[in-house]
């Protein structure tokens, strides 16, 4: 009985040997890949936050503003040309002639100033 | 007596026992760390990224502000095998500076500082040279996506990311303890309007400064705070012109007729005017050995609807010599313009304005018309949002805060509602009628105010200014404009005034931030106007 007892404990202990140092040495490769991969997230999230600043800088109004100038042939609108869509007519509201005139004509006295001759009459 | 065998054999199984209770232990040690204590340790070494501030956010989410990652560079000169063709490489993609480099290297220090805060780019570069002996310690660099356009109101930061300036260094505290990022009362689109615009009227009128700020008046929420000349947040090195002075909120002013905005609010408020009566207005009015003149020719009499529209200076003394000093004190003190205006911006100013005993009935006279007492254009606004809002007290704020936030009543209701209609009436009728955009009913009021050198007033030096508010049947946002010393133009044959440089200013801002900010347009004033 002793020796059944004995061989068992020996056993035990060389398989309870052999699995901690499976399980260390799997802990000690997964600790490795965690690590790698802590530090890939790290850099990703440093360059998101560096391209999130980077993209506020040319999506800004300024950038937005040369590009539909320059490229667009974009300037800026009377006020007088806009409108929302609370403001359009309902097809039921208004005679059928006036629902599609949704927008008031443009001033002809005051039409779209540059900012070079702004200080005209 | 017990025999040996029992003996070794109780012995045995007590060792045994005792195996067990050791392997047992170390088991459940192995569960407790491996599966148990497992997201502690993932937590623990998932550093974030660095960053020793929040971001800053404008009113809508936007970027204004972000620490980014800027590590500095270290080297171990004694890894290094030829460290004069290091130092050469690493100046070359650092920037650093050849002869200190090849200095610091060839020197007896274990390890050395190449270069701090790193940007991305240097890095890179660094990064494939391969030189062994480099290492990085974690860092960053605030970083302004706005650059100069909001500047003055954002602020800087100095090299060890405390708060110097502006929303910096007032939200200081906040920043370095939020994990979240802060939310500032600032629309990033209407700040470039404003910067926009306000550049393009200072280099038209060769002034030497120009601001303006655009507030809601319900809210007390700053939606543009813009103060030209500014700096580049993201350079360190100042150029000449560059200042980081705030005139919107640092400096004090006599901003003349916008003035007597009050001045009408308080005679009304203490029925002391009626706006049908007709005032004598003639070529100058004396006051005991002084006399007060117009800045611009005037009827022989005006009613005193028309004092304000064309901005009276004499038809103002008189209404406002009906209220005397005491009343006019107490109510200016009422309005929050004897003190400096609280904001979250650290840098504000104390309003100039004659004592008590020397606020005689001169003093009187001229402050009614924006002559005599100096304050910051913050303040006015502020004083002014209450007079248009209800009348009721109204706090600015540069902190994201879309709720009503007005205060006790200053004026009365009714007063309020007859200052949105002669504003109106400004800008139909009288000095501001460069401010009005087709369909958004602005009303307002001009203010040329001249400077003086500590002696005298001069004639050619102005502080111009326009206070709008729109939509004037229900205001809902404040623009303060002010030029300092604009010079007249061909177009405007010579003029500086207020009605000429600072009305269109203010004009301009509106009809571009207008709808951006969703504010109805009126049809019937707008096809009116159009006709």
């Amino acid at each position: 009985m002793i020796r059944v007892v004995s061989f068992f404990c020996v056993t035990l202990m060389g398989l309870s040997i052999l699995t901690l140092y499976h399980i260390s040495e799997q802990a000690r490769v997964a600790r490795q890949d965690l690590r790698n991969t802590e530090r890939r997230i790290a850099a990703e999230q440093s360059q998101i936050s560096v391209l999130e600043a980077q993209w506020q800088k040319v999506a800004g109004p300024e950038v937005v503003q040369k590009l539909a100038e320059g490229s667009l042939g974009m300037n800026d609108a009377a006020t007088v040309q806009l409108s929302s869509l609370t403001q359009l007519p309902r097809r039921g509201d208004a005679p059928a002639e006036q629902v599609h005139v949704a927008a008031a004509p443009v001033p002809a006295a005051a039409p779209i100033v540059k900012v070079s001759m702004r200080s005209g009459t | 007596m017990t025999p040996p065998s029992a003996v070794f054999k109780r012995r045995i199984v007590i060792g045994a026992l005792m195996c067990v209770a050791a392997f047992t232990l170390i088991g459940a040690r192995l569960v407790g760390v491996t599966l148990l204590r497992g997201d502690d340790i993932v937590a623990k070494r998932s550093a974030p990224v660095f960053r020793a501030r929040a971001d800053l956010v404008d009113r809508n989410g936007a970027l204004m502000a972000r620490d980014l990652p800027a590590d500095d560079l270290y080297a171990r000169p004694n890894k290094l095998a030829d460290k004069r063709r290091s130092a050469r490489e690493l100046a070359v993609a650092t920037g650093v500076d050849e002869k200190r480099l090849v200095e610091l290297l060839l020197g007896k220090h274990n390890a050395v500082l190449v270069a701090r805060r790193l940007a991305a780019t240097a890095r890179q570069k660094v990064d494939v040279l391969r030189l062994p002996g480099l290492e990085y310690t974690p860092n960053s660099k605030r970083y302004y996506p706005d650059g100069r356009m909001a500047a003055q109101v954002v602020g800087v930061t100095d090299p060890d990311g405390k708060g110097v300036s502006g929303l910096e260094k007032g939200l200081d505290s906040r920043l370095r303890a939020a994990a979240a990022p802060v939310a500032t009362s600032i629309d990033t689109r209407v700040q470039f309007v404003v910067a926009h615009e306000a550049q393009a009227s200072k280099d038209e009128f060769r002034a030497r400064a120009a601001g303006g700020l655009v507030m809601d008046v319900r809210t007390g929420e700053i939606l543009a705070l813009v103060s030209l000349p500014d700096f580049d947040p993201n350079a360190r090195d100042f150029t000449d012109s560059d200042t980081r002075r705030n005139i919107m909120v640092q400096d004090v002013y006599e901003l003349g007729s916008v003035f007597k905005i009050f001045s009408f609010a308080m005679a009304i408020d203490n029925h002391t005017v009626r706006l049908d009566e007709v005032l004598p207005i003639g070529s100058g009015y004396k006051i005991g050995r002084y006399t007060i003149h117009e800045a611009e020719s005037m009827p022989a009499t005006l009613t005193a609807r028309d004092v304000l529209a064309l901005s009276s200076n004499i038809g103002t003394a008189q209404i406002v010599l009906r209220s005397g000093a005491e009343r006019q004190r107490a109510f200016l003190s009422n309005m929050g313009l004897l003190s400096p205006v609280g904001s979250e911006l650290p840098e504000s100013a104390h309003p100039l304005y004659p004592k008590p005993g020397h606020w005689g009935i001169v003093e009187t006279a001229t402050i009614g018309y924006g002559h005599g007492i100096s304050v910051s254009p913050l303040s006015l606004a502020a004083a002014a949002a209450a007079v248009v809002n209800g009348g009721r007290r109204i706090a600015p704020t540069l902190l994201r805060h879309p709720e009503d936030a007005r205060g006790g009543q200053v004026i009365s209701p009714e007063t309020s509602a007859t200052m949105r209609d002669l504003l109106r009436c400004v800008v139909t009728n009288g000095t501001g009628r460069k401010a009005d955009v087709p369909g958004y009913d602005v009303g307002g009021k001009t203010g040329s105010a001249e400077k003086n050198d500590g002696r005298h007033y001069q004639s050619h030096k102005l502080v111009t200014s326009f206070l709008g508010v729109f939509p004037i049947e229900d205001p809902r946002y404040l623009v303060l404009v002010v030029l300092d010393e604009p010079r007249g133009t061909k177009a405007t044959a010579g003029f500086a005034l207020a009605g000429f440089t600072a009305a269109p200013l203010a004009g301009h801002v509106i009809a571009r931030i207008a709808p951006l900010l969703g504010v109805p347009m009126n049809p019937i004033t707008a096809a009116k106007e159009n006709s």
